[in-house]
């Protein structure tokens, strides 16, 4: 499944296109999906050809240090990357047989047996697809709710919008109310009664309780800055569940709450995952968040999926060597001598013109070759084991002493190019 | 805290504020050498007129019982008689204060009116020329001395083009209400008035347009870059609804607080406004007073004015405690 | 008083030049600044009439790129009566004024450049003097908090509730009396060196300049001290939270006297802020200025706004008498604006509408 999809003939494949193959449970199938900044030092490639594939309700964990594109991936799956960001090639097939109908004969490219390519879908579709199809809960949730807004509207503005769609799919118009300058004045005049409901409200309140609130009814009238971390992230997924989505994107979720906090969420996110069956892609930078969570996992490095299987695949016969640095870091407290092993170096720029055509590791990497100087690696299915993949050169041959690269081969070399 | 509370020691402050500019303006004819005598008495006056004036005018008693007989006084609605023309100078100035209003209502409408969407326009089309033209348009406008604005458009459309009248002001709002039944006609009458109010009511509120645009502009790209907006939009709202309940009331909070620091300004611009129209207002008034060393008139339209603007302050801090509720909470 | 050292480090200067060169209207204002400086240091060299000269033959002259219809009165004696024939005259612009003149024969452009002079003088004057009493007043509330600190921002409270141009006309309303005499008239070094006239000669404009300028000291005083409020609360704001700072702690634990600390430790640290306002104060104080002197009250007559008031009477015959010293003020008010627009971006100080008119 790893390998791009084969050009064999598929209903509503056009030129080749359509879904790549993959496990009949997906819901989710991205394919060379890439993100990129136009910033004024230079184009940054946070996001770089990235494949991989989430199931119906499974965790898939996506790990990776700050810097590696993460975030990037995760807000380019649920299209909210603002400028100077554009996502600049890649599909990300969406499973939703309705859809698929709906555009059959319109977009017959954009539709590939139940699976949409929501990249090719019109972008008010795209946008309608926020809420019931992907939902985010984002890092810190103080800086996450309007502050001059209750939790409770803000979760019911959530209930709300879907209501609308519900009631005339996916017509923008139904959805906004024609919302304007004077709904503004209105709004401003009599706050929390513009947009949404009493009903809208009445299931906010139960969303609260169902994320573990006390006194829903009482605290959804409450400001977010009344609300402490860990409450305040719970009414987060409070709004993130309010339209129920198929697939739900935690980015960071629990990074900036309390230790003891951490915890709970991450228990929360569990039980509602297996309550609801939603599958959850979740974003960390700790190991221990995806040991705990995850079904499958992807690990992220310069913009790359560089390894990705189960979770067992990957934790436990690692064969990129960022991936073993990056196990090796955790300290194992069994281990009557534990060592942390740090990678060396650091995460690279992703500035486009620092990137060179190799192995984005090699100058980091342990076991780099002179194989790794070639090309950016492609995906390489690890032998046996079919939903594990690598963008590694050993995943296909051996290491081997001969062709090492000197210790301080990148060293000379950016003396050579008169790097700063 | 709760609202109520808030409103409450605002006031108390606000009492605070007033009391201070009362000292302020009493003081301030302390502080001018000359005697008030001087102003009042004729040039060949006697030694015993003089002594007379000054009984009169209370100039004989120490400072602090003067002060004290000023405040109560105040608290009497009595600010003193004009020492030119002999009338209460309360009289005098609060029948002035109705034009200066009328002026500052109708440049504050015309200010909100256009800033607000053009900043809106400009901050969500950012580096598109309907934003080029909307900063342009707001660098012009805070850089632009408003005198010379007014006479430029008093050039423009009053002697050039002939379309409305140089200065004056030709009925006043009641006058024109009043004309609903009276004898004039009353489209005549409205038309005659907006017409005598629409270049004052340009010239002074260009700045505050100008100003409010660029506020909105920049507090709204703020707002449009913090994280809220990006879970707004993964929740699924529309953008119109974004940009507008959460985005637009966000920014307003700290635009409502500039505007309550320039209130001064909007008086002041009033002022200089006024010179250039023949506004009869309490600006007109302020520099006949100063001209004329008329100082109870003076003390009078400072005292109003000061009070005025505590007042109106009182309200941007309910607008803005109820539009951000963390400031109730502090 | 020596200001600790000024804290402008690498990143702020690399800030600064960033944000300048992806900012062309940073240059145009930094140009348009260089203009009015120019204008205003070297006024008796690059002037081509002086200022103050009055030709009556040739007045109310348009400026370059304009004619001008007067209407010519004469009193004849026609077949032995007398008429009066009034006749159409086209007047034509000359290289000489090319602004065109007033109604009392001056050259606008000599004019327009001397009242530079004047704006910046008291543009500069008036900023410092009120960025020091301010400053001053917003530290120490800020840094010693408490009963000091109310009384001093409710004297601001006060302060701010009159409108700094109504302020302004009221204290020199009391400040006439005083002293007859508003304004301080200093020499012109440029022309008693006799280095305007050698240059002049050189050029061949050999007109003689005035030897003598005014500075309205009672203007920059009130709007120094009417300004002061604006500098009072960047300042406050600034040292209560810089007091909080663990070096601020730190040098108070060891001993350090508080005007020691201020002036080491709080003032460099807090000056980024002050510096972004003065800069926009530099234009409010201009457009303040130029709101005095077109009402009266500027003691010099070489001001933009003393000529604007002048034009005003003359707008149906000679619209270029208040129209050119009203471009001169938009254009430098625009350049200051634009370069704190510019320091503001590159500096970040979290100032907005701070300052008025």
């Amino acid at each position: 499944m790893s390998e791009p999809a084969p050009a064999t003939a598929r209903a509503g494949a056009a030129d080749g296109h359509g879904a790549p193959e993959g496990n009949p449970d997906d819901v989710l199938r991205v394919r060379n999906l890439s993100t990129r900044f136009f910033t004024e030092e230079g184009q940054i490639n946070a996001v770089e050809s990235v494949d991989f594939t989430v199931r119906d309700g499974e965790v898939f964990g996506i790990v990776g240090e700050s810097g590696s594109g993460k975030s990037v991936a995760a807000l380019s799956l649920i299209d909210l990357v603002d400028s100077p960001g554009r996502i600049t090639s890649g599909e990300v097939w969406y499973r939703d047989a309705d859809l698929a109908d709906e555009f059959r004969d319109d977009l017959p490219e954009a539709v590939d047996g139940d699976f949409v390519d929501t990249r090719r879908l019109p972008e008010g579709v795209r946008r309608a697809l926020r809420g019931p199809a992907f939902s985010m809960v984002f890092q810190d949730p103080m800086s996450s709710l309007n502050p001059s807004i209750t939790v409770g509207e803000q979760i019911a503005e959530a209930v709300e919008v879907q209501r609308r769609a519900r009631a005339n799919p996916r017509s923008t118009r139904s959805r906004t109310q024609e919302y304007g300058m004077g709904r503004l004045i209105v709004d401003t005049l009599l706050p929390n009664r513009g947009y949404t409901s009493e009903s809208s409200m009445n299931r906010a309140i139960e969303l609260l309780e169902q994320v573990g609130i006390p006194d829903p009814a009482e605290r959804a009238h409450e400001y977010p800055h009344q609300f402490s971390g860990g409450m305040l992230q719970r009414a987060m997924i409070a709004q993130a569940l309010a339209g129920e989505p198929d697939v739900l994107i935690a980015d960071e979720p629990t990074t900036a709450l309390d230790v003891t906090i951490q915890a709970q969420i991450l228990n929360l996110l569990r039980d509602l995952q297996e309550e609801q069956d939603t599958s959850v892609v979740m974003i960390t930078h700790d190991l221990g968040v995806i040991a705990r969570m995850c079904n499958r996992v992807g690990v992220m490095y310069a913009g790359q999926v560089v390894e990705r299987g189960t979770l067992a695949d990957v934790f436990e016969s690692p064969v990129h060597p960022y991936t073993e640095g990056l196990i090796g870091s955790i300290p194992d407290l069994d281990d009557p001598d534990p060592r942390l092993q740090p990678i060396g170096g650091n995460v690279p720029s992703l500035l486009d013109e620092e990137m060179g055509g190799r192995c984005f590791f090699a100058d980091r990497c342990p076991k780099a070759m002179s194989d790794c100087l070639q090309d950016i690696p492609e995906y390489a299915a690890d032998e046996g084991c079919d939903d594990h993949a690598v963008r590694c050169v050993l995943a296909e041959r051996e290491y081997s002493e001969a062709d090492a690269l000197p210790a301080d081969y990148f060293d000379r070399n950016k003396e050579v190019r008169g790097d700063e | 805290m709760g609202y109520g509370r808030f409103l409450l020691k605002r006031g108390v402050q606000g009492v605070g504020v007033v009391w201070g500019v009362v000292t302020v303006v009493f003081l301030l004819r302390f502080i001018t050498p000359g005697s008030p005598i001087d102003t009042v008495a004729p040039l060949d006056a006697s030694q015993e007129t003089r002594r007379q004036i000054a009984r009169e005018l209370g100039l004989n008693q120490p400072l602090y019982v003067q002060y004290l007989d000023y405040i109560w006084e105040l608290l009497h609605g009595n600010m003193g008689y004009s020492y030119i023309s002999s009338i209460p100078a309360s009289v005098q100035v609060f029948q002035k204060l109705p034009a200066t209003l009328e002026l500052a209502v109708a440049a504050s409408v015309v200010a909100i009116v256009l800033s607000i969407p053009l900043g809106v326009v400009s901050a969500t089309r950012r580096h598109q020329p309907a934003d080029y033209a909307a900063t342009s348009f707001s660098l012009l406008g805070i850089s632009t001395p408003n005198f010379w604005l007014g006479i430029m458009l008093v050039l423009m459309f009053a002697v050039e083009l002939n379309v409305f009248p140089t200065s004056g002001r030709a009925y006043g709002f009641m006058q024109s209400l009043a004309a609903i039944t009276g004898p004039r006609p009353f489209f005549t009458v409205v038309t005659a008035w907006v017409a005598s109010l629409f270049l004052p009511a340009i010239t002074l509120g260009t700045y505050f347009t100008a100003l409010i645009t660029r506020l909105v502009r920049s507090g709204m790209l703020d707002e449009l870059s913090s994280g809220y907006v990006r879970a707004t939009r993964a929740k699924g709202l529309p953008e119109t609804l974004v940009r507008y309940k959460h985005v637009l009331r966000n920014t307003l909070v700290p635009v409502v607080t500039v505007l309550g620091l320039q209130l001064g300004t909007l008086i002041g611009g009033a002022v200089i406004t006024e010179a250039v129209f023949a506004w009869p207002g309490l600006g007109s008034e302020i520099i006949r007073a100063i001209n004329a060393r008329d100082w109870p008139i003076l003390q009078g339209s400072l005292i109003v004015i000061g009070t005025g603007f505590v007042l109106l302050n009182i309200v941007v801090d309910a607008l803005y405690a109820y539009l951000d509720p963390r400031v109730v909470a502090e | 008083m020596k200001i600790g050292p000024l804290s402008i480090s690498p990143r702020t200067i690399r800030n600064l030049r960033k944000e300048f060169r992806s900012s062309g209207l940073a240059r145009i204002g930094v140009v348009l600044i260089a203009l009015v400086v120019l204008a205003a240091v070297f006024a008796p060299l690059i002037a081509p009439h002086n200022p103050r000269t009055q030709n009556l033959d040739r007045a109310q002259l348009p400026p370059l790129g304009f004619t001008d219809t007067e209407q010519q009165t004469q009193t004849k004696i026609v077949d032995g009566s007398v008429q009066t024939v009034t006749r159409n005259v086209t007047v034509n612009a000359t290289a000489t004024y090319p602004l065109g003149t007033n109604a009392l024969g001056q050259d606008m452009l000599s004019r327009v450049i001397y009242g530079a002079r004047t704006s910046l003088l008291v543009g500069l004057l008036g900023t410092v003097l009120a960025a020091l009493l301010g400053v001053t007043v917003g530290l120490t509330a800020g840094y010693y908090r408490g009963r000091i600190d109310d009384a001093l921002m409710r004297t601001a409270d006060v302060s701010l509730a009159f409108p700094s141009l109504v302020l302004a006309i009221a204290l020199i309303g009391l400040f006439s009396r005083f002293q007859a005499d508003v304004a301080y008239r200093v020499s012109d070094p440029l022309v008693t060196s006799g280095l305007a006239g050698w240059f002049r000669d050189m050029v061949g404009l050999p007109t003689p300049m005035p030897e003598t300028f005014v500075i309205p000291t009672v203007v920059v005083l009130v709007v120094g001290f009417v300004n002061w409020v604006w500098f009072a609360r960047i300042a406050r704001g600034e040292a209560l939270s810089i007091r909080e700072e663990e070096y601020v702690k730190a040098a108070r634990a060891l001993g350090g006297s508080d005007v020691r600390i201020v002036f080491r430790h709080v003032l460099p640290n807090a000056i980024t802020p002050i510096l972004v306002l003065a800069t926009i104060q530099v234009a409010a104080i201009i457009l303040l200025e130029s709101s005095l002197s077109f009402l009266g009250f500027s003691g010099t007559t070489l001001s933009w706004g003393f000529d604007i008031a002048q034009g005003r009477g003359y707008l149906s015959s000679s619209w270029w008498i208040a129209t050119m010293p009203g471009i001169a003020i938009v254009l430098s008010v625009i350049g200051i604006n634009l370069v704190g627009d510019w320091l503001r971006d590159a500096l970040d100080p979290g100032i907005e509408g701070e300052g008025g008119m």
